[in-house]
């Protein structure tokens, strides 16, 4: 068994993602899912509750502004998200090497899909509950849910050189 | 008709009232389950410059008192903030900040 290495690290001045060919294409397709959901036109009820964690309301007391900076803001954020999907996408195709720029379109990336994976499994932070509805632990996206965490915490290890 | 010149009357700024019309909105962070601690003070200390110290004091205030005001800003500025914690996936809002606050 080769000695492990972390899947993201400094290299070069730079960094390196360093990912299995099957990881890479797990990672794509995910990011392709999210994409699809995002540029739907007309989602259903089903796709905005998983959307909805990604665009948290901003003026929680005024309807009025909360309605403004969503039309003025919202697209912005889609476009922002969409563009860091195009980094990881180019990046995991590639030879994986990322300046800090793109390194933080990429774990931002991670981090979109564990959201929208946290909210189909229910994840939840109380202390007397099950931390993902019950049921869901075996499911393959609990499982892809953990391996984007870990992903997640090697990309911060990497930028905070610890 | 007065000889001399009147003393201009110079307006003493209220220093509270100044700080309230610069710094008048809160850039509030919320617990959320699925954002990782160590994620979560490390995007602190990258949009806000802050030390690992305070970033981590901010990001256990979120975790146990399940919110912390993380930025005390104009209103257009406080908007930006947030745009920028919604990129990296934190649940940000702001609000206006009272006199309780």
């Amino acid at each position: 068994m080769s000695r492990f290495r972390p899947p993201v690290r400094a290299k070069g001045g730079g960094f390196i993602i360093d990912l299995g060919v099957d990881e890479s294409m797990l990672i794509r397709r995910l990011t392709g899912e999210l994409r699809s959901l995002l540029t739907d036109p007309d989602p259903d009820p089903g796709a905005q509750s998983l959307l909805a964690r990604l665009f948290p309301v901003v003026h929680p007391d005024d309807e009025e502004m909360e309605a403004e900076y969503q039309r003025l803001m919202r697209d912005e954020l889609v476009q922002s998200k969409l563009s860091t999907f195009d980094i990881v996408e180019e990046t995991l195709s590639g030879d994986g090497r990322v300046d800090e720029g793109r390194l933080l379109a990429v774990m931002q990336s991670i981090n979109s899909i564990r959201l929208v994976l946290g909210t189909m499994l229910g994840v939840n932070d109380d202390p007397d509950a099950d931390e993902v509805t019950p049921g869901m632990e075996e499911s393959a996206e609990y499982h892809l849910y953990s391996y984007m965490s870990w992903l997640l915490e090697w990309c911060v290890r990497a930028l905070t050189g610890t | 008709m007065p000889t001399t010149l009147e003393p201009t009357r110079v307006e003493e700024p209220d220093v509270d009232e100044h700080v309230q019309q610069d710094h008048p909105w809160i850039v509030i962070v919320w617990n959320d389950p699925v954002n990782l601690m160590s994620y979560v003070t490390f995007v602190l200390q990258k949009l806000f410059g802050y030390s690992n110290e305070k970033a981590t004091e901010l990001m256990l205030d979120v975790h146990h008192k399940g919110r912390a005001v993380v930025a005390n800003d104009s209103r257009e500025r406080a908007e930006m903030h947030v745009y920028r914690l919604h990129e990296h996936g934190l649940w940000a809002s702001m609000e206006k900040d009272g006199p309780s606050t």
